[in-house]
Parts: structure tokens; sequence; C-alpha cells
């Protein structure tokens, strides 16, 4: 019926595959009645959001899988109307504050306090307090996280808060320290071959070594991604047999094909080409920030040793512009220009170089 | 003496005319063929002489008196007006003209005498309209000159005939009547030919100008004393001298004729007249037939144009000369839909004006504005509604005191034909766009006006005036009043400092992006009156180009769009790169601006975009057009952004249905990033595009296991026709999208095939009426089970189960994991299964009491699930997932045995 990801995600922090260190101590923390303020934080596709699930499990009892979605609509200071998706059970909450952009502040704090003035009023509840979840805790705004300081002691007896962050850089450092920290990393290639075995098994058939070792080194410790190909890969070629072709994203072929195209002409026309394939990318509503640092990864790899630590200089100084800024596309070919400069620069360089040596 | 002229054949009939020359030069002048307005060939050539005769006439100029100026043989006066305005100096005769008609004149092999009479009518007539011309051109003489002119002796020039050469090169000549001139200039001097001038032309053109305008003011004062008195200052000199009849309109003739045109096709309707025969052949097309009324199909106008060409008057003055009442409605009269209703249906209705007998044409000024409140489209759509016919059943439409239908014309004025409000109007109004008429129609009528007001005014200082102001005939007057008003003299450089700041307002995007990526053209140049030096201080006079459009982010988009075909031969591309962080500082004070709403930060944007100047300028660049790639990629965008989000709709659904389970896969960017690329792949396994009953087992799992997926997850093959008439199943939502980057899909998913779809497809539907079936029958099955007194508790559950079989349901999901152990079966099939072992811990047995050893080997297999069981040796038995509410139960084996 559902995905494999899905469908094999492990609903308890027994089935836990990989870091047992760390389930083992989320377990006692549930088992020990006084629950902290969490920050999961790792790669995507480590399995924080799985490992949330599962501890709320252990929390609540089966009670936490009895889920209800619905829709929320909160109105922003400028009258607007902002939908906002929450999935909830009687015991815990989870939101996206990103999804309302920049006026996540109304979210959290309308709802949280919401949440936070009532009671549990179940008395078979095995905790007195409900959890908030908050996806993409790292993409909340300035506003919106000064304003979960505050709740986050006051309401301590009726709420908990779990946040799910990639990284912690863009959380202030008054919610870290308020936080216990639980850094999930992404599992090693052996930990992610005995997950696609498992599901295998559970499959009832044959996954050659092979693939699985392909698999893997493709999806870069992304478990779901991992799972997700595995999954195409069944569905093109059932027998899982031959010569497998594992296939990337398309936008990634395709940022790879950009990278190529600045490393072999630096030239303004050039330029314009490589803005016609930005414009490509950017209308299938593929993130910026990925698209450069995609690029700037394939191009690195295909320069000489002393250019690569400036092409990625670069790229950071202009991702952070990007960021700031507001023509992503600007940016995006300011960095290109910048390499191309350099590439040609060092070339020219290397050329003379090796005249006067010759002579 | 000899003057060889060539025309390219696109010269119009009179500017075949005798060019005027003067007889000690010898000049050629190839026409390229754009010198078609009729009067213009009297200034042309004077034009192909100034670079020879320049410094002559100069001297001439200084030297002579003021008597020259309307002096016919004199050539400085013509100079002066820089050959717009031909004064009726230029009738000299040349001794011999070379004339080489290029075949237009009369056939080659007819009789030479025939040819020869084709071309003695045009040059007979072109000796009278060039007395025409000379009469129109001409300000009429003042007395002064006229009284000049006496002391010269009249000379009577010998007949010289005009040689023509045919294209086949026979010779014609045309004979000419004797005229009697005043004597030609005896001071011209070949010598002085095709050398370069030591003084440059502009100064020199200037020194003229205010010779001239010294002279003029010796001249002047008795006749604009009179006149002025006559004429009290308190009216504005654009009603004074506003056009009252047809023939006195300035501008494009043609406009006029168009709009007179179309209000004359109105008279059947309006007056009853038949129209005559002639009319009838011109308007063929716009004659509508089926038309009760007679009445045009198009039944408004809408002229449109820059200010000041005279739309309102052309306007009035046509209705008032075709025998209308004119009702105005301009933007300082409330126009909302109530206006309509309110004063212009009575109006039209009653057909003319409360206590006049003309029929009433109703003019609506300046649609495009302010219409009054957020409604400004109402407005519009309003009066397009008044046009509409009413219905067909006369007869009803008659007893319910419909509308009447409009049986009066109407004609809307406007500057931007393509304004947003009147996007409604436009399919039904006849369009008619008032272009800027030739400068030099303006400056003879500036030059009459100054005539009579007394103004002394050379004709050059007009011309930069009219060019300055870009033909806007209110704005010419109104500068020339206040000019007067101080009473001072109109010459250039005053007219310059009067007209500062006049139409800069008034410049396009493309306009200001082709002024940062050109260097200035010498034309521009000397509209703005600038000077080298300052043309290199270009940092002020961009920026507020820039500035003046107010918003310099189409302009940064331009810039983005262009600059990296500028410089394309910059080998490190260094002025890319200084021009690429220009952009990136724009962006970033731009995007901070907004977020922070530091608009203080706004005047200097337009300086960020000012380098492109220096760094990219080129001469001979092609001009810039608007570029719309930026704009389209947002488009493209924001319908990518749709069907993600029709995509995450779908999953929500199912994960609503499916206890949450896809929730994880579209938050943040994992949508974009894994899940779309990666559910293309898995809904396109290589099927064969067989019968669905002959299907191999194992392509048979696969089927079904994409319908599964397929179904949880909303995504649908709709049926379509295509463009060209072909059935084609298209994905809904359409994430195939996401593998397709320049065109192309990719190449390692396989293209599904029609006939692949179709299979999908009626899987997908038996799928969808089997889980809407389910839900049903679940319902019925809670109710027998009430009937036999057994869990009541499951109604609710049915009832959202029906729900959910109708799709889409997401806010009261109450999702059922947590029941799985007591839930009902889903699959019909596996009911009375499922039913007797929820109900009893003893062996099963079917319909005739047996006991049921191996239950549903077939339901098995067809998953093949079934199959594997066998071989392995490890019994397990699991109810088929159903298609809604999934039951999965681990059986012990012992209960079946």
């Amino acid at each position: 019926m559902s995905l494999w990801v899905d469908k094999f995600r492990p609903r308890t922090l027994d089935e836990l595959h990989y870091h047992e260190g760390l389930s083992a101590r989320l377990k006692s923390l549930a088992a020990s009645g006084d629950f902290p303020h969490m920050l999961f934080y790792g790669p995507s596709g480590a399995g924080k959001k799985t490992r949330i699930s599962c501890t709320l499990k252990q929390l609540f009892g089966n009670g936490v899988e009895k889920l209800k979605i619905d829709q929320r609509v909160f109105i922003s200071p400028s009258k607007r109307k902002l939908e906002i998706n929450i999935v909830q059970s009687n015991f815990h909450i989870e939101i996206t504050p990103s999804e309302a952009g920049n006026y996540d502040r109304v979210v959290i704090q309308e709802l949280l306090k919401e949440i936070a003035q009532t009671q549990q009023v179940d008395l078979n509840a095995k905790q007195r307090f409900k959890v908030v979840i908050i996806n993409e805790a790292d993409s909340l705004s300035r506003d919106a996280q000064a304003a979960l300081r505050r709740t986050m002691e006051k309401y301590m007896s009726n709420m908990r808060i779990i946040l799910c962050a990639n990284s912690t850089s863009r959380l202030i450092a008054p919610i870290k320290s308020r936080c216990l920290l639980m850094r999930v990393a992404a599992p090693s290639p052996e930990e992610m071959q005995t997950v696609l075995e498992h599901v295998a098994k559970k499959l009832r058939f044959d996954l050659p070594p092979e693939a699985s070792q392909q698999i893997v080194a493709d999806s870069g410790g992304n478990m779901r991604k991992a799972l997700l190909v595995f999954e195409a890969l069944k569905m093109q070629s059932p027998d899982l047999s031959g010569s497998l072709k594992i296939a990337k994203p398309d936008w990634e072929t395709y940022c790879h094909k950009v990278a190529d195209l600045i490393v072999q002409e630096q030239t303004p026309a050039r330029v314009m080409e490589v803005r016609s394939k930005f414009y490509e990318l950017l209308s299938h509503c593929i993130p910026p920030t990925v698209i450069l640092k995609t690029v700037a990864e394939r191009v690195v790899e295909r320069v000489d040793e002393n250019l690569k630590a400036d092409i990625m200089h670069w790229a950071a100084f202009y991702e952070c512009r990007m960021r700031i800024g507001n023509k992503k596309i600007y940016h995006l070919e300011a960095w290109v220009v910048k390499v191309m400069s350099l590439y040609k620069v060092t070339k020219h360089f290397v050329y003379d170089f090796d005249m006067s040596e010759f002579e | 003496m000899v003057e060889i002229f060539t025309s390219t054949g696109l010269l119009g009939g009179p500017s075949l005319a005798p060019a005027p020359l003067e007889p000690q030069l010898e000049s050629n002048f190839v026409s390229n063929g754009l010198l078609g307005t009729g009067p213009s060939p009297l200034g042309i050539p004077q034009d192909g002489q100034t670079s020879n005769s320049g410094e002559k006439s100069v001297g001439d100029a200084e030297m002579r008196s003021p008597l020259s100026f309307s002096n016919g043989a004199t050539l400085q006066s013509d100079f002066v007006s820089n050959g717009l305005l031909g004064g009726p100096s230029s009738e000299m005769v040349p001794e011999d003209l070379v004339f080489r008609a290029n075949g237009l004149l009369g056939s080659d092999n007819g009789p030479r005498d025939s040819a020869f009479a084709s071309n003695t009518q045009p040059s007979q007539s072109q000796d009278d309209s060039f007395l025409n011309i000379s009469d129109i051109l001409g300000i009429r003489p003042n007395e002064s000159s006229r009284s000049s002119r006496a002391p010269h002796t009249p000379i009577t020039l010998p007949r010289a005939p005009v040689r023509a050469t045919t294209f086949s090169g026979r010779t014609m000549y045309i004979k000419r009547k004797t005229r009697v001139l005043s004597a030609p200039n005896k001071t011209s001097n070949p010598s002085g030919m095709g050398k370069l001038l030591d003084v440059p032309i502009h100064r020199l053109m200037d020194e003229i100008s205010a010779t001239a305008a010294s002279k003029l003011t010796r001249l002047a004062p008795i006749e604009p004393m009179k006149k002025s008195t006559l004429a009290p200052e308190d009216t504005l000199w654009v009603d004074r001298y506003r056009p009252r009849r047809f023939t006195e309109l300035l501008g494009n003739e043609r406009v006029a004729r168009e709009t007179m045109m179309w209000v004359k096709q109105w008279d059947w309707c309006v007056f009853g007249k038949k129209r005559s025969k002639k009319r009838q052949r011109e308007d063929d097309e716009n004659y509508n037939p089926d038309d009760e009324y007679h009445r045009p199909k198009e039944k408004l106008l809408l002229i449109s144009g820059p200010p000041g060409l005279g739309k309102t008057t052309l306007a009035h003055v046509i209705a008032v000369q075709a025998g209308y009442e004119v009702m105005e409605i301009n933007a300082s009269d409330a126009r909302s839909a109530q206006v309509v209703d309110d004063r212009i249906r009575p109006t039209l209705e009653a057909g003319s004006a409360v206590g006049s007998t003309k029929p009433v044409l109703l003019i609506i000024d300046e649609i495009d504005g302010a219409t009054g409140g957020d409604n400004s489209s109402s407005f519009v759509q309003k009066l397009v509604s008044l046009t509409f016919d009413r219905p067909r059943n006369k007869r009803k439409a008659r007893d319910q005191k419909e509308k009447r239908p409009l049986l009066r014309p109407i004609i809307c004025i406007c500057n931007d034909q393509n304004a947003h409000a009147l996007a409604k109007l436009r399919p039904h109004a006849r369009q008619i766009r008032c272009t800027r008429p030739a400068d030099i129609h303006i400056v003879k009528r500036l030059r009459e006006i100054c005539d009579i007001e007394g103004l002394k005014a050379d004709t050059r200082a007009l011309s930069t005036l009219v060019g300055v102001a870009k033909g806007d005939m209110r704005g010419c007057l109104n500068t020339l009043q206040f000019i007067k008003s101080r009473n001072e003299d109109v010459t250039e450089p005053l007219i310059r400092r009067a007209t500062v700041g006049m139409k800069e307002a008034d410049t396009s995007i493309t306009n200001v992006i082709n002024e940062l990526f050109a260097p200035l053209s010498r034309k521009r140049a000397k509209e703005l009156g600038i000077g080298e030096e300052e043309e290199s201080r270009y940092a002020s006079r961009l920026s507020r180009a820039i500035e003046g459009l107010n918003n310099p982010s189409s302009i940064s988009n331009g810039c983005f769009a262009h600059y990296a075909n500028c410089c394309r031969h910059d080998a490190n591309m260094s002025s890319h790169k200084k021009g690429t962080e220009w952009l990136a500082t724009y962006d970033l004070f731009s995007s901070i601006m907004y977020s922070e709403g530091d608009f203080g930060l706004h005047s200097y944007l337009s300086y960020f975009l000012v380098p492109f100047h220096p760094l990219f300028k080129e001469r001979g660049g092609q001009r810039i057009e608007r570029d719309s790639t930026d704009w389209d990629n947002l488009q493209l965008t924001r319908s990518n952004d749709d069907i993600y989000k029709s995509l995450s709709n779908g999953v929500r659904t199912a994960s609503g249905r499916s206890a949450g389970d896809y929730r994880h896969l579209i938050t943040g960017q994992t949508l974009q990033l894994e899940f779309a690329p990666f559910i293309n792949r898995i809904i396109s396994p290589p099927l064969r595009p067989v019968n669905s009953q002959v299907i191999k087992p194992t392509e048979r799992a696969l089927l079904l296991r994409l319908v599964e997926i397929m179904v949880a997850l909303e995504l649908r093959f709709i049926q379509e026709k295509a463009e060209d008439g072909q059935l084609v199943y298209r994905l809904d939502p359409p994430i195939d999208v996401f593998v397709t980057y320049d065109g192309k899909r990719a190449a390692d998913i396989a293209v599904s095939r029609y006939a692949v779809r179709h299979l999908v497809a009626t899987e997908i539907d038996a799928a969808l009426i089997a889980r809407q079936a389910d839900a049903v029958e679940k319902s019925k099955g809670s109710k027998q089970s009430d009937f036999f007194g057994k869990a009541s508790r499951k109604l609710p559950e049915a009832a959202e189960d029906v729900a959910d079989g109708h799709g889409g349901v997401e806010g009261d999901g109450e999702l059922r994991r947590a029941d799985r152990s007591e839930d009902v079966p889903a699959n019909k099939r596996a009911r009375p299964q499922a039913e007797k072992i929820d109900i009893a811990d003893k062996p099963p047995v079917d319909f005739f009491g047996r006991l049921i050893t191996v239950p549903n080997s077939g339901i098995g297999s067809k998953s093949g699930i079934g199959k594997k069981i066998l071989k392995e040796y490890q019994v397990k038995y699991q109810f088929l997932e159903g298609n809604s509410a999934a039951v999965r139960k681990p059986v012990k084996v012992s209960t079946f045995l």
C-alpha cells in the first residue's frame, strides 16, 4: 500500500537499526519521567523524525499513532490568511511553521500558547505534558525563535518542545541552551546496507550485494533517498539483475551538466548558456542554495587543486549574499562569472609558466 | 548648374517637382526613398546643399539684410529654417536638369509622344502644387519683406526644358512655362564649394539663429502691439487656437479621415440617410449587413495616443462637423458603473440632449484614467454591455422593457491603448492610434500662431521646441505663451531653458536600457542640448533617467538580461565581473529596502545600475528589445509550484488515509529534491501493453503495486484529446514535468505509451470503485453486525470510511492503525473469513459448515505472496491489504487447522 519508505519505517525504539546508543538514551529519558525539551539535528534522511516518533511512542504508548491531520488558518498582522497543516494526536502536535514563511512568529505564538495553556485532560495518559514537534526549526525566523524562548520556560509543566533541524547554526543560542541536543548522524554505508537487506528480506526477494552497495554509495548517507532509489529500481527492473543503473535525481544530473559547461569554456556566451540552465533549474523549484552547492561541488571535482579552495570560498560568499538578496539568479550568475575568470586566469598563468620553463 | 536627380521611385507625386537649386551649384542628390511626404522636397535639396554651400551662405546671411529672409532668390532663409520650412524662396529654375526616372514614368516601349504626354500632365500639376505648397508652407510674407522685394528687377527666365530619361534610356524633354522670377543670387561662389568649414556647423547655426532673432526684434515692434491689444491674455493659446473645423485639424490626416469615416458610418442609423454609393465602397469591411439599424460593426471608437496631439479636439471637431451634439464625460466627472445607467443610457436612448435638435454623440475622455474608486473596470464593462444587442427574441424584450439598442456613436479617448482597464473594451471597439504628426506641420502651425501673436520666433527654435516636446502641440503652445508673457524672444537656448524637465518622465524601460548600453547618439544629445563634456559626465543624467522611470527592478532585469551580450571579447571577463558585482549590490540594497521597509535607500538604487554604461557601452550595437526571460521563468516557476502543491495535497490526503504515512515526504525540500524525481521513476515501470487478463504474473504484481501507489497518492491518468485530435493520457497532477528538463524527459524513465497508461488507468478506476464499494459494504456490514447485536462501535468508523471512499478527506481522517486488531476487514471477498475470525475462536467453517483448510489461495497468489508462502515453509497468513482501511493481521496456522 504505502511506499517502502513508510512501510518499513521503524515504529518503536527497539526496531531502530542503527545508533543503538542514541536509542538507549532516548529510552531511558522517556522512562525517567523528566523529559526535557529536545533538539534533534543531523543531515537529511538520517532518521530524525523516525526517532522522534519512536520516542513519542515510548512516552505515550500506542495512542500517538492515532493521528489526525487538519488545517488551521491563522491571520497575519497584515490580515493575510496563513494555512498551516497540523498533524496531531491526543498527546502531541506536529507543525511546520516555515509553511507560513515570514509570519511563522504568529503561528508559534498562537498555537503554542493555546496548547500550553490547556492541561492534559486524559487521566489515563502516561505523561502529564503534551509534546510539540517543530519541523524545520532551522528555517524559523528570528522573531519566531525569540517568541519560542519564553514559552519554553513558562509552560514547561504542560508542554515539551521537540525541535527538528538540519543544522544548529541558524538557531539562536538561547534556544539551543534550553534544549537537550541530540545529534542524529547519517548512517554509515554498512548500516544502510543492513537496512536495505532488512527491507529485501521483509519483501522476500534477494538483493544482490552489488546493487545494495551501489544504492548506498549513491545516496550519500540519506536513508530516505536510498529507500526511494531502491524502490524505483525495483519497479524499473523487477529482477534487480544485470547492470543496474542507479537513477540520480534529474536536477542533480542537470546541475552536473551546468558545472561541465562552466569548466569547458569561459566566455560571455557561455555565461548566457549557463544562465538559461539556471533558469530551468529554478523553474523546477529547486532551491537556489542547493543548485549552487551541487554545481560548486561538481566544479571543484574537475579543476586544479589550487583553485578548489577559492571556488568553494566564493560559492559560500555568494550563497550568503543570495540568502540576503532577492534575485537569486543574479548571485548565481555572479558566482559563475567569478569562477570563470578565476579559472581563466589560472589557466593562463599555467600556460605562461609552462612556456617560461620550456624556454 | 547640373543636377542629377535620381529618384528611387518612392518619392510621391509632388516630390518630383523640379528640385530647387542654386544655378551655380552642382549637387548630386540621391534620394533614398524616404522623402515621401508631400511638401518636403522643397527643403530636401537644401539639406543636400548645406555641406557644400554652408560657409558661403552664412556669409551672405550676415551681409545681406532682412530682405533676404523671404526673398525668393536667396538661399539663406531656407538654410536657417534647417530645411524644415521652405519659404516661398526656392523657385529657381535649373538650366539643365537631368531627370532620370526609373521607369515609372510611362511605359518604355510606348510611343514617345504618349510618354511625353503622360509626363507633361504631372509636371504641370507639379507646378501648380508647387505654388500651392509655397502658399501653404510659407508664412504669409510680412509687409516689410514684400516691400523689400520691389527693388529687385524681375527676370524672365528662358524656357528651360526639363530633360528626362526613361528607364530604357530614351531622353525626353518636358517644357516649362516661362516664369518671372527675381534675380538669382549672384554672390554664390563655386570656388568655396567642397571645402570643409572652419567653424563648426552648429555654431554657425547658433549665430544665424541669434542674428535672425535680433533682426526680427528690430523689425517687429510695429505689428505685435496692435495684435496684443486685440487679444487679451486671459485665455490660453491652446484654447484660442484650437481648430474649429475639420480642415483646420493638424496632424495625421489619415487618423482624422478614419475617425470621420467611422462617424459617417452612423449616418444611416442616426440620420436615416442612405449612404451614397461612393461611401459604401470604402467601408465595406465594417459594414454590418445583419444590423437592422445599419450601424457599423464596432460600435465604439477608441482613439489612443500620447497627450497633446489633439485627440479630444479631433473628436469634438468631427462630431460637430458630422452634425452631432457632443456630450463629454471626462476624468473630472464621476465615472462609476452607475453613471452609465444614470446619465449615459438615458441620453443615448433619448437620442439627443435636452433642448437640442441635434443627435448626441458621446465622448468619453481619458477613459484609461481614474475611473472612480476601485471599480475601474466595471465602468468599462458596463459601457461595453451597452453595445450588446438585445436578445434575439424581440417580442419578449419589448414586453419586458428591456434595454434599447445603442443608436448613437460613442468615442472613447485614452493615452495608453494597452491599459489594463481597457482590456474588456478593446475587442469591441474600432481602434485608431493617433500618432505624432510630422514636425514640419507643427512648426508651421506654431509659426502662424507666433506671427498672429506677434511673437518673434525663428524656425530653428520652434523646431527644437517641437523636438523636445515630442510633438506635443499643447505643450508647445503653453511654452510659447509663457515665453510671450515674459516678453522674450524665442531663441533656442531659451527654449531649452523653458522646457527643462518637459517630457522627461515619458520614457520607456527599453529606452532607458538602450541609453545605458549605448553611447549618446548625436540626435539625442542635441535633443537634450548637452555638449561633449556634459556627455562624459553621465552619472547624473542616467541615474535621473532610471529614477524617472520609477521601476529600477525592471531596469536591473534588463541590464542583467543584456550585459553578457556585450564585450564578448573581454578576455578575463573583468567587466562582466564588475557588472555582476553591481547587480548583486543592487539586489542586496533593494531586498534590504523591501524587507526592512527602509525606503530611504530607494534614492541610491539607480546609481547601482549606472556603471553598466561605462562598462558595456557599445556604439552601433543593436537596439535592445525587452527581455522577458525572467518573467517567463517566474511564470513557469509559479505553475510548477502549483503542481507541487497539488502533489503535496494528494500526498497529504493519502497520509490522512493511511495513518500519516507519507507526511514526512512533503516537508521541506524533500518533496522537490527527493520525492518528486523518484516517485516519477516508481510509477513508470516497464509494463507491456497487453490485456490485463493475459498479463504475466510477475507483471501483474508490478501492475497491482503501481495501481496501489497511484491510488494512494491521488495520482491519476486522465484521458484528453491532444491538439491533433489524438487521445492521450495525461498524468494528473502532471508531476512528470519534474523529470523533464529542457523539454526532454530523463533518459532512464521509459516512455509510457498510451496503451500502458490505458491499462493502468482502467485498473485505477477499478480500484477506486472497489474502494468506494468497500466503504459502502462496510457501512452495510456494520449495520448487519448491529443487527446481530455485535460491536456497535464500528458505526462511526464505517461512516468515516464512506467519506473516505468519496475521496479527499483530510480533516477528520481519524486513523486506524491503533484499531487494527479489531477493525473490520476491507476486502469484500475476505469478509466471511474475517467475520469468523473476529467472531469466533472456533475453527472456521464455510457456508456449509465445513472446515476451511487452505483459505483463499487464489487471492493470495494475486499479490505474489501466496506462492512464496508455499515455497518457504514458514506459514504465515496475511490478509490482502484492502484499498482503504488496510487490515493486516498475523494469524497462526493453527486457527485454520
